[in-house]
């Protein structure tokens, strides 16, 4: 079905491209395995049939995993140029290795709308408008809620030590929970326990063990809730959970009360704004007088996680 | 070549008891223990410190068992990596996605283990491609599988699922808040595994099969299925981590089970056996892994930097690899005598 | 004729290249011609390359490195610390890259020619430690595990610069002058028979007077320093390195190396082979962007590729060595 609809797809965008009229426009993003990008490919899916409706194209490029990702992006820029597309929407995660491609792209003319990160550099790859969250701003909202919530001392748990955006959530997260009141540790765990939720698990065990005065904790990865609500059953210390982006199993959590919140940033408002916008930019001129549009942070407790189940359930939250 | 000899050497007490192939694993073991153990202190002595490495060993220990007796056979598993997220995937989805009850979920789980086991087993004893080529292969295409499969079925690469009570005190429970219930589950896989390896005639046949592939067959053994059994059980072994890792967790992810590959190599190899096959024993796996597990979370309770664990692990596997090396020497010049 | 072609150990990754592209062109609806206009798969295949064709040597002549998985952050985050964070020249952050390849080569040959440990366990010890010392050392440094690096205009222009209106490296034309130099050595000079004969059988290669142990550590450092310098140029070209696990490379290494027809055992294989095995892998890992094929199965498509290849690999050899009686393998020492 996705099959035939794809050949249809390009067949449309091999018919049109003939005439100087077609829109075509790359997204380019994450992992296939990272299930954070299947929600923002529900937005560039939604977004493509008002795309196609209108006579133009989408290609949604992604990197099979994160290692060796600045290359991997910057080989997606420059395929996505040589297949001669009009505009490319990406986040910009490596910055020191993608401007330059971005740069030279815009100098063919390219059109570049961001989204989803590097919201520091937006400038210097020229993009239209950025659709994403501030991680300072995601970070400051989250340490505050928690600070609110009580909290008094909170450890901030980076899954891959040196990456940028993870570094930029931790220090939001010090600065709003300091405002309000509470200390913050972070916690560097190292590169080989990205995505081992056992490790992890034991790695913070050790933590809330260690130093008896933390009661709450907020980590870069969803799957470090799942680690720190682990740790928490283990140890049975009063630990407030929480993390940044949410999957399916931590709504589960939060119905079960044993994990307080997620910092969720709305990855489908992402990929379907930064789609549909960059291509009513190109086809029709529009421009966005709000710059940039935040789409985050958007706190999910308790008390509203019975809606973002239902859209869950839709792949778009 | 030397021609080995059957009997085992006679010697004094000491001397055989330097020559077991555990020894070098359990000085190993004592070092890093004491060496951690007067870092972390009381905090790592405790229940905490012990659930916290025993916990992460059991998860790994379970599939070392199976990868050893098959490096011990002369084979490599390298896909038990694709294998551990494929069986927890194929138990959310069945379980969690579909509502089928735990037991189908479990069943189905389970039998991806056993189903890519065979497969290896077959590529390997049918062929004469390496094993360590036909796994990787195998790998490739497991999570290949797996990620189409989950996009294709629930459109993302991450499912959760709450088993019922009984599920998860039998698979995710916490004893006495900490220890892992997968600790007892290791015991249970050890317990089989030494009866199979030492006590049974099929333990005979793995030796065989690792110190000559052709001789074995000469004398009655039937390697290939020797062989296929082997594989069949690296792949339950680490679809049963799968399977308790959804329990434990509630979740299971498409990535994630590659740390498997080589980290059970490394137990395997800290314990004791060989790459080239023919020796090792389940008590050397069993301290190997302990070894393993003691430096990964010891970092933490020394509070030193978590990097500093990979150099530790990487030095001592160089001085395990080689001081056994030397202990194998000892012994083949013993039996030469 | 045609018995003659599928004797040689290119034979199958010939076919393979041939059967991945008529399988995109029918299958997924690719058009060659964008695809051969494009850079990234080319790029993508120098990386993997210039690597596998030293790693290649090494499996002819009987072992196996898998530390270059570490090697290739390792050689990258040395010069980045080195001319990006404390500013020194570019020449002695390239020096001191290569230094570090050339260093972790000597301990992975020299245990292995001093030990009878496998190489595989060895280069895992090191992969292993590698990675620590990688990211410790950084962080201890640098106070992070992810440095910038600005390059001067020559060393862009050497290493680091793209050619062609813009999309292709200047890595892919240091890909072909080593694929030149390797094939020289192999198969033009005395070099190549000994490593041939090392994976044969390695005590008569010696009673043979090979300096087995010389070529050994030679092959190993070779491997390292390559992958370092694949490091090195990913560092200039972009501008700043990242600490990385590297388990990836390790086996899209392995495959390219293994689709292109070397025996995982020793004593079989060639430049040629190798040569095509990393375009064919790359082709099928970043051409499948070319493709309606869903990004998702691009694995499985390597997996079954990789056991086709092997599988007639195999059969190819059996129909070469066909009248030839096959000399038993030497027996590993049996338990005591």
């Amino acid at each position: 079905m996705k099959f035939t609809k794809s050949i249809l797809v390009a067949a449309t965008a091999a018919m049109l491209s003939t005439g100087a009229l077609a829109q075509d426009i790359a997204v380019i993003a994450g992992s296939v395995e990272d299930a954070f990008m299947d929600k923002i490919k529900k937005g560039v899916d939604d977004a493509t049939h008002m795309v196609v409706a209108n006579g133009g194209s989408v290609q949604y490029l992604r990197t099979q995993n994160y290692e060796n990702f600045g290359p991997d992006l910057v080989t997606l820029i420059n395929q996505a140029v040589a297949q001669g597309v009009d505009g490319i929407a990406i986040p910009v995660w490596v910055p020191d290795a993608q401007i330059p491609a971005l740069q030279a792209a815009a100098g063919e003319g390219i059109k570049i709308m961001q989204y989803n990160s590097g919201l520091p550099v937006k400038d210097d790859i020229g993009a239209l408008n950025y659709f994403g969250s501030d991680e300072y701003a995601a970070g400051f909202g989250g340490g505050k809620y928690l600070a609110e919530k009580g909290a008094k001392h909170i450890l901030c748990h980076i899954q891959v030590p040196g990456a940028i955006n993870l570094e930029e959530r931790c220090r939001g997260v010090t600065d709003g929970a300091t405002a309000a009141g509470a200390k913050v540790t972070v916690l560097n765990t190292p590169p080989n326990l990205d995505g081992d939720v056992t490790g992890t698990a034991e790695a913070l065990k050790a933590e809330f063990i260690g130093d008896d005065s933390i009661d709450a904790m907020v980590s870069c990865a969803d799957f470090g809730a799942a680690a720190g609500a682990n740790a928490v059953e283990q140890t049975g210390a009063n630990v407030m959970v929480s993390a940044f982006d949410f999957s399916p199993a931590t709504l589960d959590r939060i119905k079960a009360g044993t994990q307080t919140m997620a910092i969720d940033q709305q990855p489908y408002l992402q990929g379907f704004l930064a789609t549909s916008m960059l291509f009513a930019h190109l086809k029709f001129g529009t421009e966005i007088s709000t710059d940039p549009v935040l789409t985050g942070p958007a706190i999910v407790d308790a008390s509203n996680v019975d809606a973002v189940v239902a859209g869950a359930a839709l792949g778009a939250r | 070549m030397t021609s080995p000899s059957k009997s085992r050497a006679k010697g004094s007490a000491l001397g055989a008891l330097a020559r077991r192939p555990e020894t070098g694993s359990l000085l190993g073991f004592a070092v890093v223990f004491a060496f951690f153990a007067m870092l972390g202190g009381p905090v790592f002595m405790g229940a905490p410190g012990w659930s916290s490495w025993l916990n992460i060993a059991a998860e790994v220990g379970i599939i070392a068992l199976p990868v050893g007796l098959l490096m011990i056979s002369g084979e490599f598993d390298i896909s038990v990596g694709s294998i551990v997220p494929a069986s927890s995937m194929m138990t959310a989805m069945l379980s969690g996605h579909y509502e089928l009850p735990a037991l189908v979920g479990i069943a189905g789980g389970l039998s991806v283990g056993l189903i890519v086991g065979y497969v290896n087993g077959v590529l390997v004893s049918r062929t004469s491609i390496p094993s360590l080529i036909v796994t990787i292969g195998v790998m490739f295409s497991v999570m290949g599988l797996t990620l189409g499969f989950a996009v294709l079925l629930k459109g993302s690469t991450s499912v959760s699922y709450v088993p019922d009570a009984l599920t998860k005190s039998l698979l995710g429970q916490f004893i006495n808040g900490m220890f892992n219930v997968s600790i007892l589950w290791w015991l249970g896989f050890v317990a089989v595994f030494f009866f199979a390896l030492h006590l049974s005639p099929f333990g005979n046949w793995i030796f065989a099969l690792g110190g000559d592939r052709q001789s074995a067959r000469n004398a009655g053994i039937p390697t290939s299925r020797v062989t296929i059994g082997l594989f069949m059980a690296s792949g339950f072994c680490a679809a049963f981590v799968g399977v308790a890792q959804v329990m434990t967790y509630q979740q299971a992810n498409v990535a994630g089970g590659q740390a498997f590959i080589f980290n059970s190599i490394m137990c395997v190899v800290i314990g004791g056996v060989l790459l080239t096959g023919g020796a090792g024993s389940i008590i050397g796996i069993v301290l190997g892994t302990m070894t393993f597990a003691v430096v990964n979370q010891g970092i933490f309770f020394a509070a030193m930097d978590p990097n500093v664990g990979s150099i530790i692990i990487g030095a001592l596997l160089l001085a395990a690899v080689i001081s056994n090396d030397g202990f194998r020497s000892l012994t083949l010049r013993a039996a030469a005598k | 004729m045609i018995s003659v072609l599928l004797r040689r150990p290119a034979a199958a990754s010939i076919l393979s290249l041939f059967g991945v592209l008529a399988f995109y062109v029918l299958v997924g609806g690719v058009e060659l011609d964008k695809l051969f206009n494009a850079a990234s798969w080319l790029n993508y295949a120098a990386r993997i390359g210039i690597v596998a064709l030293p790693v290649g040597l090494l499996m002819i002549s009987g072992e196996i490195d898998i530390s270059i998985g570490a090697m290739i952050p390792a050689g990258a985050m040395t010069i980045a610390i080195i001319s990006g964070y404390y500013g020194m020249p570019m020449v002695f952050g390239i020096a001191g890259a290569l230094c570090v390849g050339v260093a972790v080569g000597l301990i992975n040959g020299i245990l292995a020619v001093r030990t009878n440990v496998p190489s595989l366990i060895i280069t895992l010890a090191t992969l292993v430690g590698m990675q620590g010392v990688v990211l410790a050392s950084s962080k201890l440094l640098t106070g992070s595990a992810s440095v910038p690096l600005t390059a001067p205009v020559w060393a862009k222009t050497l290493l680091g610069n793209l050619m062609f209106g813009g999309s292709h490296q200047v890595l892919i034309i240091w890909w072909v002058v080593f694929a030149i130099i390797f094939w020289f050595v192999l198969h033009q000079s005395r070099y190549g028979n000994w490593i041939y004969a090392m994976g044969g059988d390695k005590p008569s290669a010696r009673n043979a007077g090979i300096p087995v142990n010389r070529m050994t550590i030679l092959l190993f450092v070779l491997t390292s320093t390559s992958a370092a310098f694949v490091g090195i140029c990913h560092a200039i070209l972009f501008n700043s390195a990242q600490v990385s696990g590297g388990m990836n490379d390790i086996f899209n290494i392995i495959v390219s190396v293994v689709v292109g027809g070397v025996l995982l055992t020793g004593g079989f294989g060639s430049i040629a082979g190798v040569f095509v095995g990393t375009l064919t892998f790359a082709i099928v890992n970043k051409g499948i962007d070319f493709t309606t094929i869903d990004r998702n199965w691009s694995n499985l498509i390597i997996g079954v590729m990789l056991l086709l290849a092997v599988a007639m690999n195999e059969s190819f050899r059996k129909v070469a060595l066909g009248a030839i009686k096959r000399k038993p393998k030497p027996n590993a020492p049996k338990q005591a």
